[in-house]
């Protein structure tokens, strides 16, 4: 490429990275704003002095609320979202990829009666919108008398985890060579140690990126959070941040401390994970 | 002694979780959803579930609301989808040159994809904010506009805020699959073609496009279903408002079932989305040949 041509093409890209980019650089700035600065008309695009406040209030904060006999503020529970999010997101991925590895081996070592059916319940599981789900999953949860448990909440992320966690599981397994799993074999080893010693750490590279996919969807979830969960306690993040809009006043370096800190756990995934993250969605399975 | 599985134990073995999983997760609450569809129930007295026959459908297909709902949605996905497609090919295309640090431009660009819905809606409420939104400042000081646009409280507006955000979190979606395509297209086409003496633009026509036709294809089917049945980007932003002019079938089913409490109309609702998602499911396995052995992923 001549020089020219490519500098035009950075400035480019330069300049479309920067429009991507901003919203979330707009939230950076604003969270480092100290409460008169953000109401500034017209606004500063840096804050003229940096304040770490919003994010104390959230990270140390169980700050009681200033009117009297308000009660505790939302941002009091933060870090309690911040943990009950991280349990549900692990604990439907840890569901999901389990028993998707399992069948996705089996689909694609056996062969049955039914099988090619399963590729299409898995396309269809994987385009069915979680408002469909979320209402008789609730009413189940309702009978079950496990409303408001982040267990409930578990169960509802599998509904939407699964079938391109198994989509994606089954699109791998065809690609690995079945050769050195019939050697073992041949040698005695059984099916079993084949799996854990063999087939477990070739799978690897799929589990991580199916993985990556069903933690961000867990993570990034609103629906079930808000139809399935009562307590402020029992709160995922998503759910509980928009508690910071329920009064009159809008505290928006609150606000957007809280979406860059909500952020952070997927960026830092993404980050080191961008190569497996590829991989994922150049075998098309990806949730959107 | 050792215990030891037959393989034939093993592969039975692995599969009924999943078997179990399907049941309980997929099949149970879509037929849940059917029989709701089909009984009045309202949340509060759950001991009550009379069988109204097709009362809910009647009742929704009579609705304004629902019609208004549905047009909303094609509007909001019809926009979303083409300046994804559109956007998207673009920005693959360039991210396509060879060059010095793309990696770090690709993963930038990609970066949208993995923030969560109310973290962009949280954004995009205080960027659009009438008053003191950096949009409306930088607008108006580049002077493309006299007075502060009030993005989020009229219809148009409305609309073009949440189909600006759907744009901007999902075209990489558009982006990372049309660029593992390209990567796959044989250069010696474009050398061929060179030597031929095409331009840039006959290129693209002649050689990409049919290239990408295919895998095009099924982007624009998987974008249409999900965007039409999207339900959390339009309720963050601006909860169908103002009055019901950003409302979509998945917003009117939660309304239904939620502020109503009318469970029965919205899984109604619901299955009304279902069937038309079945009818793209179909179109989707036609296009992409879905189900054969060498290209079902």
């Amino acid at each position: 490429m001549r020089p020219w041509a490519a500098a035009i093409l950075y400035a480019v890209l330069g300049a479309i990275t920067f429009v991507v980019c901003f919203p979330l650089l707009w939230a950076i700035s604003t969270s480092l704003k100290p409460k008169d600065e953000i109401f500034r008309w017209p606004p500063t695009l840096w804050p003229e002095n940096i304040t770490f406040e919003a994010y104390r209030e959230l990270l140390f904060g169980g700050s009681v609320a200033s009117a009297p006999g308000a009660g505790v503020a939302p941002s009091a529970y933060f870090l309690t979202w911040f943990g009950n999010s991280i349990i549900v997101s692990v604990g439907s991925t840890i569901i999901s990829i389990t028993v998707a590895t399992l069948a996705a081996y089996s689909l694609t070592r056996f062969r049955f009666w039914g099988q090619r059916a399963v590729p299409y319940i898995a396309i269809l599981g994987y385009m069915v919108p979680s408002v469909i789900f979320v209402f008789p999953m609730f009413l189940t949860m309702v009978s079950l008398d496990l409303t408001d448990t982040l267990f409930s909440l578990i169960l509802g992320y599998v509904c939407i985890t699964l079938p391109f966690c198994l989509w994606l599981m089954w699109a791998f397994f065809r690609g690995v060579p079945i050769e050195i799993e019939e050697a073992a074999l041949v040698d005695g080893a059984s099916r079993l140690q084949v799996f854990r010693q063999i087939v477990l750490p070739v799978a690897l590279p799929g589990i991580i990126a199916a993985s990556i996919f069903s933690l961000i969807v867990s993570w990034n979830d609103y629906l079930f959070g808000r139809v399935f969960m009562n307590t402020m306690e029992n709160l995922p993040l998503t759910v509980g941040v928009m508690h910071f809009f329920d009064g009159t006043h809008v505290d928006w370096a609150l606000m957007m401390a809280s979406s860059v800190l909500m952020t952070l756990p997927m960026a830092i995934l993404f980050g080191f994970m961008q190569r497996h993250l590829v991989a994922g969605f150049g075998a098309g399975a990806v949730k959107g | 002694m050792k215990f030891r599985l037959s393989d034939r134990q093993v592969g039975v073995l692995f599969m009924l979780p999943l078997i179990l999983a399907v049941a309980v997760f997929l099949v149970w609450p879509i037929a849940e959803a059917v029989r709701l569809s089909f009984v009045r129930y309202n949340p509060l007295r759950p001991d009550d579930q009379p069988f109204v026959g097709l009362d809910n459908y009647l009742f929704v297909l009579e609705d304004p609301l629902f019609w208004e709902s549905f047009w909303q949605a094609i509007v909001w996905t019809g926009w979303s989808t083409v300046l994804q497609a559109v956007i998207g090919v673009g920005l693959a295309m360039l991210l396509h040159q060879p060059l010095k640090g793309m990696n770090a431009f690709r993963g930038l660009l990609l970066f949208p994809y993995i923030v969560p819905t109310v973290v962009i809606a949280l954004n995009w409420r205080w960027l659009f904010n009438s008053e003191i939104g950096i949009v409306n400042h930088l607008l108006m000081s580049a002077g493309v506009i006299d007075d502060r646009i009030a993005w989020l409280s009229t219809p148009t507006m409305a609309m073009t805020s949440a189909i600006l955000l759907n744009v901007w979190k999902y075209t990489p979606f558009v982006v990372i699959v049309v660029l593992a395509r390209l990567q796959t297209i044989p250069t010696e086409l474009y050398d061929a073609a060179k030597v031929d003496g095409a331009g840039a633009f006959r290129r693209f026509r002649d050689i990409t496009l049919p290239q990408l036709a295919e895998v095009l294809a099924v982007v624009i089917v998987f974008r249409t279903i999900w965007t039409f049945n999207k339900f959390e980007e339009i309720y963050l932003l601006t909860r169908g408002g103002p009055g019901t002019s950003t409302y979509n079938l998945a917003l009117y089913a939660f309304d239904q079932s939620i502020a109503n409490l009318r469970m029965g109309v919205g899984a109604a609702a619901g299955v009304i989305m279902l069937l038309l998602l079945l009818a793209g499911s179909m179109l989707y396995i036609r296009v992409s040949g879905f189900g054969r052995e060498d290209k079902a992923a």
